[in-house]
């Protein structure tokens, strides 16, 4: 018989393939992990978002259409800027006769009469788009008052203090790219002399685009007044980031109040 | 996981309640995580200003 002591057993080895393992093991569920989170994020964001935004749109409609026949409409005194004054504002609304000067002192034009809508409560859906050339706003999107996030979520948004879609000056409406039903995700194919719809409760607006610029999203010149009526979109550029904002501007062409601002 | 699961308290039907209600609160919380992280980083509706 061999007595003889066995040798050694070396324990660092298989001690440092187990702790090479975990740290294997660690990435690999850390990667998963990570990679679901991700997913997950862009289902949310393109399909998810989207959805809730299609529920909204459905009950938006039904609202934008009983607001076109409850809203109340007054006739009001609009006085152009004189012909002479090409840089002159967007016009005056009066109350009752109008004058032959406009705040500035600045001679303006024949008095007419035109259709105002009263304001609607923010929030709410007022109005409905539609661009018969770009395919998903054939239908027409629901368009609510206000541009807070809320508001967006659930349809394009009018930004308050601009005036209403149809009347004079430079309304301003702003809906997402590319999450939330996206709304205004292919405005960049819009090319000038293409128009756009805007139905209110005073009538069909029809607008024709003049122009598609970029800027940056803190250049609010793009929401100042401007002669004649205009309607502005703005969104996300370019799709899924919030860098720039694509800017459409589009003049009204015919509507309600067509014949009064323009004659 | 397993190990997280068997650490819950109470018998196996308790586990399992409790883990479903963890994994709804997650979701929820994952959920606005990643709405606030869309609305501000990838489209904010395109408003100016």
């Amino acid at each position: 018989m061999d007595d003889a002591p066995a040798p050694p057993v070396e324990e660092s080895a298989p001690s440092s393939r187990g702790t090479v393992t975990r740290v294997i093991r660690a990435i690999g569920w850390t990667s998963i992990v990570a990679g679901v989170l991700i997913l997950g994020f862009v289902v949310q964001q393109l399909f998810v978002t989207s959805w809730f935004a299609e529920q909204h749109q459905e009950a938006l409609g039904e609202e934008a259409t009983e607001h076109f026949a409850t809203a109340e409409i007054s006739e009001e005194v609009y006085v152009s800027p004189a012909p002479t004054d090409g840089t002159g504002g967007s016009g005056t609304i009066v109350d009752g006769a109008g004058g032959s000067t406009n705040d500035d002192g600045v001679p303006t034009g024949e008095p007419r009469s035109i259709l105002v809508e009263s304001a609607p409560e923010l929030g709410s859906a007022f109005a409905v788009i539609r661009i018969p050339t770009i395919e998903s706003l054939q239908e027409g999107w629901a368009v609510v008052e206000g541009v807070r996030v809320g508001d967006l979520k659930n349809g394009a948004g009018h930004m308050p203090h601009t005036p209403m879609p149809g009347m004079p000056g430079n309304s301003v409406i702003s809906g997402h790219r590319t999450t939330y039903g996206a709304p205004f995700h292919d405005v960049d194919t819009l090319n000038p002399g293409d128009r756009i719809e805007v139905e209110t409760a005073v009538g069909i607006n029809t607008y024709e685009v003049r122009e598609l610029i970029i800027v940056r999203p803190t250049e609010l010149w793009v929401t100042e007044p401007r002669d004649g009526a205009w309607l502005t979109l703005t969104t996300c550029h370019p799709k899924f980031s919030s860098r720039r904002r694509l800017i459409v501007f589009a003049e009204l062409v015919d509507g309600p109040n067509y014949k009064a601002i323009y004659a | 996981m397993k190990h997280w699961f068997l650490a819950l308290p109470g018998p196996m039907a308790v586990k399992v309640v409790i883990a479903v209600l963890v994994a709804l609160v997650a979701l929820v919380v994952l959920f606005f995580v990643y709405d606030w992280i869309g609305t501000n980083l990838l489209d904010t509706g395109g408003t100016i200003g």
